[in-house]
């Protein structure tokens, strides 16, 4: 068996996992990227929360504004759409269920 | 510093569309729409450069392109499998007759009763295998019977049969087991191979018999007379007979050998003008002066033979002890 971790189960979740840090507060590539490591997910890298952003924009479940900026550069903001918003509901359920499963199992096992 | 900030944007941004250099060219330029910006945003923030906070360009590059899923580089997709595809559509097809087929046999499927003749064609199997054991290790040189016989015995055939029967069976019922996938495509093969043994086999004994017949009356001479080719009849006098017919007890021709006749000239071959034996009179194995075919042969000429002076042998018998009769050689 495959030994499980973070970077494999990140790829089933990653899409879920953006869409949520959205959810309260729209932000910026690296601002988003900031916030999934301060929730605990650290290997997360840039290179695949921003292609995750290009990709969910191209979905359509994104919209983006350009926040000019005086010090630095213009900084491009991501926030939830109407569809996202769906999304993230109907994918958020998928996962507890899922989660919730794997809990159990793990439980009953012994192994938790 | 914003020079020195772009210039290190367009090195890295070149590095990372370098290594993605085998995406399809829409796919590459719509990933990297937004990504001098994004690494603007990132050096903006505190500490280092875009290799220290993001790693080797390639290394980025890797992680985009598992980001949008294109893990391996296939710019278009895998070509379809021909073989595959054949396969599938003649799989197909043949499960469709399977099912056509099926009520001619009284069962929902064709192969429900082909499956049932199953135990038939393992002792069918058995029985050719034997063929072939015998076919190999016979050196009698007689033509293969319909029994596996090995130098004529009647008694190895059978057992020879009987075994490679029982062994066909226990193979049969053992194949059920074959997981792998090389013992099931060396029955396969040895089956395939049986077959095409077994059609040539039956094929070849089929011709012998039908042919017995034909061959016996007209051409076979039988054992001894293979070699046959032309036939040459003396009298009682030693002398020739041209023109001869030969027939058995039922007034069927005897033919041996063919019509045709090596040419002095030429040394080609052409067919005879002689009706009846010998074919070629010229090729006669024993001359008689009496019935010369070369010597423009007529009745009259037969008394006065012609006289050489070197002549050891006289047509006329002339009784001195000296002369010797012309007798074959």
């Amino acid at each position: 068996m495959l030994p499980v971790d973070t970077t494999q189960l990140l790829k089933g979740v990653l899409d879920l996992a953006v869409l949520a840090a959205l959810r309260d507060e729209d932000g910026y590539g690296y601002d988003i990227l900031r916030r999934l490591r301060t929730a605990g997910l650290d290997e997360v890298g840039d290179a695949s929360v921003y292609g995750t952003l290009r990709r969910l924009f191209n979905g359509g479940l994104l919209n983006t504004y350009v926040v000019p900026s005086d010090e630095g550069p213009h900084r491009k903001y991501y926030a939830l759409n109407a569809a996202g918003r769906a999304e993230l509901q109907r994918s958020g359920k998928v996962w507890q269920g899922f989660a919730s499963t794997m809990d159990d199992l793990l439980r009953e096992r012994g192994t938790a | 510093m914003i020079g020195t900030e772009q210039y290190e944007i367009t090195n890295y941004l070149h590095a990372v569309r370098a290594a993605l250099g085998d995406l399809p060219e829409t796919t590459r330029d719509e990933l990297l729409d937004d990504l001098p910006e994004h690494l603007a945003e990132v050096l903006a923030e505190a500490g280092g450069t875009l290799v220290e906070r993001l790693g080797p360009p390639e290394a980025y590059a890797a992680e985009l392109r598992a980001s949008i899923g294109f893990v391996g580089g296939f710019p278009d997709p895998p070509p379809p499998d021909k073989l595959a595809e054949l396969r599938d559509a003649v799989l197909g097809r043949l499960r469709v007759l399977d099912v056509k087929a099926g009520p001619l046999f009284g069962y929902e499927r064709a192969s429900a009763f082909l499956v049932l003749l199953r135990p038939g064609w393992w002792v069918l199997r058995g029985y050719l295998v034997a063929m072939v054991v015998a076919w190999a290790l016979d050196d009698s040189g007689q033509p293969m019977g319909l029994l596996p016989r090995i130098g004529g015995s009647e008694l190895i055939a059978l057992l020879l049969i009987a075994g490679a029967v029982l062994g066909s069976i226990w193979l049969g019922r053992r194949s059920f087991t074959f997981t792998e996938r090389w013992p099931r495509w060396a029955l396969y093969a040895g089956s395939t191979v049986l077959v095409l043994v077994a059609i040539g086999g039956f094929a070849s004994a089929d011709s012998s018999s039908r042919d017995a017949n034909y061959s016996d009356v007209n051409y076979d001479s039988g054992p001894g007379y293979g070699g046959v080719q032309d036939v040459f009849v003396y009298d009682e006098q030693g002398r020739l007979v041209t023109g001869a017919r030969i027939f058995d007890q039922d007034g069927t021709p005897i033919q041996l050998g063919n019509p045709y006749c090596v040419e002095d000239g030429s040394g080609g071959y052409e067919h005879s003008v002689h009706m009846g034996y010998p074919y070629c009179p010229e090729q006669a194995p024993f001359r008689s002066p009496a019935a010369r075919p070369d010597a423009s042969a007529s009745p009259s000429d037969e008394r006065s033979a012609p006289v050489s002076p070197s002549a050891a042998v006289s047509s006329t018998p002339v009784p001195t002890p000296s002369a010797s009769r012309s007798a074959p050689r």
